[in-house]
């Protein structure tokens, strides 16, 4: 704490020596340029290069050539010049100025610091608060935090229990790193659900790319990796996936949740983690803090639990460009639905509120009968057509839920193509709890940034193996991106088309 | 004059000493290099040019010599008195 005003006030002070040479100078200058014009000519010494000189005369003593910055000259008279110079040197005592006002500034934190130290030495009553920083901050893409490894469905209850723990964790979380968690969740759930049916694996091995953004991650990962064994080529896999940080923090947040069945999490970590979500989740207490853990088959790797507070996430609606729209409201509709049941029918959606524009969106495309076809004027793109708004999630909804193991296993390729997609997937995910699978899973779609709204409507949405249908609307998020994966779009067609099919059914 | 002359740039008093700071290392240092200007100037022979440097720059100006060993001198005079300063007031210090 007292390093770094300490550091800033001889920072500045350094700075001030500087200042005061160049004023020296400046001092030392105008003198000389006042007398210079006394004389017709002078005898110096002419340098030649860095070190040799050369006596010879300095001639046309009134004319003075200044620089005014960037190469270019002004020529001048000497007391022209003597004024150019004064100008200069009020510059100069300005910027002295203010760094003396730094430095008073900090001096009086640093006087504060030592205050504070000895008040704390000498009264035993004065603790010290701490939270620990986590470095969340530093990188958007934080992994997201398994809800907790040894949890279960319902993590509520363990993150009571964290909460007594740990109660400091939840101090620090801040709307940022809340933000963050959520984005990270978001992509984690889009990387889940682009996972085939070896999440646990292909989770492991992302993690351990992830890994390296952050050292909680380390620790799990080096957990997971011991689990998962078979999943070598997975990593390798998701190395390319999670070139992205965010993509990595996926992958942490899922393994995590992973982990939860291998318990070889550190009880901390764990605490830490759940609490990350813990806090995800109390900062979300707007929306319905559901966690759903992802539970997944295939038992014998580690089993990703996914859990997500309803927030809103920004979802990626493509709009021609890339622009990012919050919805919040179709994850609370999500969850609303899926609290209804399975089937009951997205319909139920109680009137969205809305409070973004992709709340907008959303309600005009659902408005629009048949099939949520988004309008085109809302949405240019016409590839987006099943996924505006209007992927009837409802159909999907159905899939999801069997989908989920399928969907979560991590599929590297996938996963790779819709980076993006994935994380906005997760969004959507999250909202839908059921939602675990992330619906790119099995559709490397061309635009992995599709923002889905599942909304649990009939249990009967016909599996896509590729891609779930997301209960709300979705908006596909840059297609182009994808595009470039020819596979993916052709499955998200198909998909989307299943998902049309399903909700006429 | 001759022109050719020792010009040293030794010879040349530098006109940018900074006399201001109060530290004790930093007087007696600059005390130093006063009395080998001042001793080198004294030493000239009377026909040799001493040349003043610009400050910040590589220009040297001709200079008198007479007036820059004069200058030289008061410049260490000045040295001398503050570092005698310092040195009593921290006398006087570790006496209290």
């Amino acid at each position: 704490m007292q390093r770094k005003p300490r550091g800033v006030v001889t920072n500045c002070q350094e700075k001030i020596q500087h200042w005061k040479k160049v004023d020296n100078d400046y001092n030392a200058l105008q003198e000389r340029l006042s007398t210079l014009p006394d004389k017709l000519s002078y005898n110096i010494m002419v340098p030649f290069g860095p070190f040799a000189f050369m006596p010879g005369k300095l001639v046309h003593t009134n004319e003075v050539t200044v620089l005014l910055g960037d190469n270019w000259f002004a020529k001048c008279s000497a007391k022209q010049a003597v004024g150019l110079v004064e100008h200069r040197k009020e510059h100069v005592r300005k910027t002295i100025d203010d760094l003396k006002k730094v430095i008073k500034n900090f001096e009086s934190r640093v006087e504060f610091t030592e205050d504070l130290q000895k008040m704390s030495d000498a009264a035993g009553d004065i603790v010290d608060i701490r939270e620990e920083i986590k470095s969340d901050f530093e990188f958007k893409a934080k992994h997201r935090i398994a809800h907790k490894p040894h949890s279960k469905p319902k993590t509520s209850d363990i993150f009571e229990a964290d909460f007594a723990n740990d109660v400091k964790s939840k101090d620090l979380l801040a709307d940022k790193e809340l933000w963050a968690r959520l984005e990270e969740l978001e992509r984690q759930e889009e990387l889940l659900g682009e996972l085939d049916s070896k999440p646990d694996t292909m989770i492991a091995n992302g993690e351990d790319t992830s890994s390296e953004e952050e050292k909680e991650d380390q620790n799990i990962n080096v957990h997971v990796m011991h689990q998962v064994t078979d999943s070598v080529h997975s990593s390798s896999c998701y190395k390319d996936v999670t070139h992205s940080e965010l993509f990595n923090g996926q992958v942490n947040s899922q393994l995590n949740c992973s982990m939860i069945g291998s318990n070889s999490y550190h009880s901390n970590e764990d605490e830490e983690e759940e609490e990350e979500e813990d806090d995800d989740d109390d900062d979300d207490d707007d929306g319905d803090n559901e966690n759903d853990v992802l539970g997944v088959g295939d038992h014998s790797v580690p089993t990703i639990y996914f859990s997500h507070t309803v927030e809103p996430k920004r979802v990626r609606i493509n709009t021609g460009k890339n622009t990012t729209l919050k919805f919040s409201e179709k994850k609370e509709e999500a969850k609303r639905k899926r609290k209804n049941s399975s089937g009951s029918g997205h319909s139920a959606q109680e009137l969205p509120t809305i409070r973004t524009p992709a709340d907008i969106y959303r309600v005009f495309v659902d408005v629009v009968n048949g099939e949520y076809v988004p309008r085109k004027s809302i949405l240019k793109s016409r590839s987006r057509e099943n996924s505006v708004c209007s992927d009837t999630s409802e159909s999907s909804a159905a899939d999801f839920d069997d989908r989920r193991g399928v969907l979560r296993s991590i599929s590297c390729e996938e996963a790779t193509c819709s980076d993006t997609s994935e994380s906005i997937l997760e969004e959507e995910q999250e909202e839908n709890h059921h939602k675990k699978l992330l619906p790119l899973s099995g559709t490397p779609e061309a635009f992995s940034g599709t923002v889905i709204e599942k909304e649990f409507l009939s249990p009967s949405l016909t599996p896509h193996p590729t891609m779930v249908h997301p209960v709300l609307p979705t908006i596909p998020e840059r297609k182009e991106v994808l595009s470039e994966i020819s596979e993916e779009t052709t499955k998200r067609v198909s998909k989307f088309k299943a998902a049309r099919l399903q909700q006429k059914n | 004059m001759p022109s050719r002359g020792s010009q040293p740039e030794d010879g040349a008093a530098l006109s940018s000493a900074d006399n201001s700071t109060p530290h004790k290392e930093d007087l007696s240092s600059k005390i130093k290099e006063q009395k080998i200007v001042v001793d080198e100037l004294s030493n000239l022979k009377k026909n040799r040019k001493v040349y003043r440097q610009q400050q910040n720059s590589n220009i040297f100006f001709l200079a008198d010599r007479t007036e820059m060993l004069s200058e030289s001198k008061n410049i260490l005079d000045e040295l001398k008195k503050e570092y005698q300063e310092i040195e009593n007031s921290e006398k006087t210090k570790i006496k209290k």
